[in-house]
C-alpha cells in the first residue's frame, strides 16, 4: 500500500491498489489525481445528501472464488436515477468493479480480448459478440454522470465527469458493461448475483435497518 | 435531463460522526412541503426515492427535482382506494423483512380490470412487489436474466406464446396495456398516474413470468403465489371479514391438480400391474367342459323342474361359467334355475334369457338381443353339481318344437373381476381428474388464451 500526504490537508491519503490514479481526501474531501508519488488537488468532492446504499469502502465480499474489498466509489445519475459503482481490489492485486442499484448487484472485470464497438453502432437489442466470452445483447444505453466519488479510483473521477453506459445481457446472469468517456472506452464482463451470495462484510448501517 | 440529477447536490448535513453512539432504529425521515398544497410530505427513504405521492392533495411529486416539480396534479380525489396493507408497515416474506413504501392500482385497458400492488422495499435486498387480485396474492421478483422463446416462432417476437425459464415452461395467459390508476407513497421511479406499459403475463402455476415493454426496455419478473394467510400473519393485517373468494387465480395451485400429479403414475403402474396379473391369469384358465346339455322346448310353454345329470367341478375354487343358446327369432326363451352341490346341498340361483328381435323401420334395418346369454359364477368350490332349471318361452310365427343347450365350464378366463378392480382403482384419480380440469377450466376462464376454448 502507498501512502502520500493530501497537498490540500496534509492528512494520509492511501492507495491500497497500484490501479488508483485518483483519489478522495477522507477528511478534506479534495479530489486528487495521482502523478506516481505526487498528488494533484483538482477540486473539491461536495458530500452526499440521501444516500440509501448498504454498501461503503471497507465492505468485503465474495464473488466466485474471488474475495474482494471495497476501496472506492464512483455514484453517477442519469435521467431516471442513480447507480452506484464500486472499485474493488481481489486478494491478488487484481482490481474489478461492483455494480449495486436498486438492489441489483453485479460483478465484473475489465476486458481487452475484443475491441469494444463503437458507440454509434450500438442500439438496445443489437448484439455484440465478446469471442470466447460469448454474445451479449444491448439492455440500455444511459447517458450519465459522476455525482459524487470517494475512496480510490483507477481514472479521474471528478464530479460532473459524463459517459454513456451501455448495460448488456448474456447468457442466464452474465453481463456486460461498456463505457464510453471522453478519453477512454472500457468493457467489463462479469455476472448477477444475489446479495446473500456475496455474504458481505462490514457493511453500512442503514438507519432504522 | 429530468431534475439534473447529474449537477452536484448541495450539503445540507454535516458528515456523521464515526463515534457517533448507536445508530437510529427508526429511518432518518426527510420532509418538505408540497408543492401544490402545502401539506407536509414526508420521503422514508431520500436517496433512493425519486417520486413521493402527497397524503393530502394526491399530487405526484419529482424528489429528484431541487424545486420538487409537481409529476402529476389533484388526480382522482373522487376516485380513492384502500390498500390492504398499510403503507410504512414491515411484514417478513421468506424470512426477509420488506416494509411496504408504495402503493398502486393498475387497471388493463382493454377489459377494464384492476388490481392492487405493493411497492416493497428493503435497503440491503432492493425491491420486490405484491400484487393483490381478489384475494390472491402474488409475490414478485424483477429478474435480469429472460427466459427462453419457446414458441418456435422464425420472427423474434417481444411476446411469444410460450417462455421457459429453469426447466419450467410458461404459457402465455394475458397480454395488454396495463395503466396506471391511483398511487399513494414513494417510489423509486418517477411514478406517472395515467401512464401506460405493454404487458404479458406466463404462467405455470404456482409461478408466473410477466413482461413489460417499450421500444426501449423490456424488464421480466418472476411471480410466485402466496397464501393469502400469509400475507396477513407476515403484515399482522386484521382477519378479513368477507373471506369469500370464488374460482381461482391465476397462479394460485389447485390441491386437485397437485393429488392428480401425484396420483397418476402411482395410478398409471397400478392398472399395468392389473392388466399383466389378468392377462396371466386368463392364459393359466384351463376352461374345462363340465356339462353339456341339449334340451327341447315348445314356444309359448312352460317346462319345470328339470334335472341336469350331475357332473364334477374340478380345483377347490375356481369361477363357473353358464352359456344358454336357443335358435331365438323374434323371439325369447327364459330360463331359471339353481346350481347345486349334491354334497353340502349350497346353492347357486341364477336366471338367463336368450331373446333376438329385428326387422326394418323409417331408420333401415334394426336388430338387438342375443341368442346366446352367459353367466358367470365366481369362486365356486370344487365338488359334485347338478342343475334344476324352468324354462318359459315366446314365439308368434314358430311353434314347433326347438332345441337349447345349457353348458357350464369350470376355471374360464374372466375378465370380470378385472373390470372391478379397474373401476375401484380409478374412482379417485377420476375424481382428481376431474376436479383438477375443473379447476383449470376456472383459471384459464379469466385469461384471452384459454386453451379449453377452440378458436371458431
Amino acid at each position: 500500500m502507498l501512502t502520500l500526504s493530501c497537498p490540500s490537508c496534509g492528512a494520509n491519503v492511501d492507495f491500497k491498489s497500484k490501479a488508483s490514479l485518483f483519489a478522495v481526501c477522507s477528511f478534506c474531501k479534495s479530489s486528487l489525481v495521482r502523478h506516481d508519488m505526487d498528488l494533484e488537488k483538482i477540486g473539491t468532492i461536495s458530500d452526499l445528501i440521501d444516500d440509501m446504499t448498504p454498501i461503503q469502502i471497507g465492505t468485503t465480499g465474495t464473488f466466485s472464488n474471488d474475495k474482494f474489498e471495497v476501496i472506492g466509489r464512483l455514484k453517477v445519475g442519469y435521467a431516471d436515477g442513480y447507480w452506484n459503482e464500486w472499485f474493488a481490489m481481489l486478494g491478488d492485486g487484481r482490481v474489478a468493479w461492483l455494480a449495486e442499484a436498486q438492489g441489483f448487484y453485479a460483478f465484473c472485470y475489465p476486458f481487452f480480448d475484443v475491441a469494444p464497438p463503437t458507440k454509434a453502432s450500438l442500439s438496445v437489442g443489437k448484439t455484440v459478440d465478446f469471442g470466447k466470452k460469448g454474445i451479449y445483447e444491448v439492455d440500455d444505453i444511459r447517458d450519465c454522470k459522476c455525482v459524487y466519488s470517494e475512496g480510490e479510483l483507477p481514472f479521474n473521477a471528478q464530479q460532473g465527469r459524463a459517459s454513456t453506459s451501455v448495460d448488456l445481457a448474456g447468457f442466464e446472469d452474465e453481463m456486460a458493461t461498456i463505457e464510453y468517456a471522453a478519453s477512454e472506452t472500457r468493457v467489463f464482463l462479469g455476472a448477477y448475483q444475489d446479495f446473500d451470495a456475496f455474504q458481505f462484510k462490514n457493511l453500512r448501517h442503514i438507519d432504522g435497518w | 435531463m429530468v431534475g439534473n440529477p447529474g449537477e452536484p447536490e448541495l450539503p445540507d448535513e454535516k458528515p456523521v460522526d464515526p463515534v457517533t453512539p448507536p445508530p437510529p432504529s427508526t429511518p432518518r425521515i426527510k420532509s418538505f412541503a408540497c408543492t401544490a398544497c402545502g401539506a407536509p410530505v414526508a420521503i422514508r427513504y431520500p436517496g433512493a426515492t425519486m417520486s413521493v405521492v402527497c397524503d393530502s392533495c394526491h399530487s405526484v411529486i419529482d424528489v429528484t427535482d431541487k424545486n420538487y416539480e409537481i409529476l402529476s396534479k389533484y388526480f382522482s380525489k373522487t376516485d380513492t382506494w384502500k390498500p390492504t396493507i398499510p403503507l410504512n408497515t414491515r411484514g417478513k416474506i421468506d424470512g426477509k423483512m420488506w416494509e411496504v413504501i408504495g402503493f398502486m392500482v393498475r387497471s388493463d385497458v382493454a377489459s377494464k380490470y384492476y388490481w392492487m400492488e405493493y411497492l416493497l422495499f428493503n435497503p440491503y435486498y432492493g425491491y420486490r412487489f405484491l400484487t393483490e387480485d381478489k384475494g390472491r396474492w402474488i409475490f414478485v421478483t424483477m429478474i435480469k436474466r429472460k427466459p427462453d422463446d419457446l414458441s418456435f416462432s422464425s420472427v423474434r417476437i417481444k411476446t411469444p406464446m410460450k417462455v421457459q425459464m429453469d426447466k419450467r415452461s410458461y404459457r402465455i395467459y394475458n397480454r395488454g396495456i396495463s395503466k396506471v390508476e391511483y398511487v399513494l407513497g414513494e417510489f423509486y421511479w418517477r411514478v406517472v398516474v395515467g401512464s401506460e406499459v405493454n404487458s404479458a403475463d406466463y404462467i405455470d402455476p404456482p409461478q408466473m413470468l410477466s413482461i413489460e415493454y417499450d421500444d426501449t426496455e423490456k424488464i421480466w419478473s418472476l411471480g410466485k403465489h402466496i397464501d393469502r394467510k400469509e400475507v396477513e400473519t407476515a403484515f399482522k393485517l386484521p382477519p378479513r371479514v368477507n373471506n369469500m373468494f370464488f374460482g381461482i387465480g391465476a397462479i394460485e395451485p389447485s390441491a386437485y391438480t397437485a393429488d392428480w400429479k401425484k396420483m397418476k403414475l402411482l395410478w398409471a403402474s397400478f392398472l399395468g400391474f392389473l392388466t399383466c396379473a389378468a392377462i396371466f391369469f386368463s392364459g393359466t384358465a384351463k376352461n374345462t367342459l363340465a356339462s353339456d346339455y341339449t334340451g327341447n322346448f315348445v314356444p309359448n310353454t312352460k317346462v319345470n323342474d328339470i334335472t341336469i345329470p350331475k357332473f364334477i367341478l374340478e380345483k377347490n375354487s375356481a369361477n363357473v361359467q353358464i352359456s344358454l343358446y336357443a335358435p331365438v327369432s323374434n323371439s325369447w326363451f327364459y330360463l331359471s334355475g339353481e346350481m347345486v352341490n349334491n354334497t353340502t346341498g349350497a346353492s347357486y340361483p341364477f336366471e338367463m334369457t336368450s331373446e333376438y328381435y329385428f326387422g326394418t323401420d323409417s331408420d333401415g334395418a334394426w336388430s338387438e338381443g342375443n341368442a346366446t346369454h352367459q353367466l358367470e359364477l365366481s369362486s365356486v368350490p370344487g365338488g359334485e353339481y347338478y342343475l334344476n332349471i324352468d324354462t318359459e318361452s315366446g314365439d308368434f310365427k314358430n311353434t314347433n318344437q326347438q332345441q337349447f343347450s345349457l353348458q357350464v365350464r369350470r376355471n374360464v378366463p374372466s375378465w370380470y373381476n378385472y373390470w372391478w378392480f379397474v373401476f375401484l382403482v380409478s374412482i379417485s384419480p377420476i375424481y382428481s381428474w376431474i376436479m383438477m380440469r375443473r379447476d383449470e377450466v376456472a383459471r384459464w376462464s379469466n385469461s384471452d388464451f384459454n386453451p379449453y376454448v377452440s378458436d371458431s
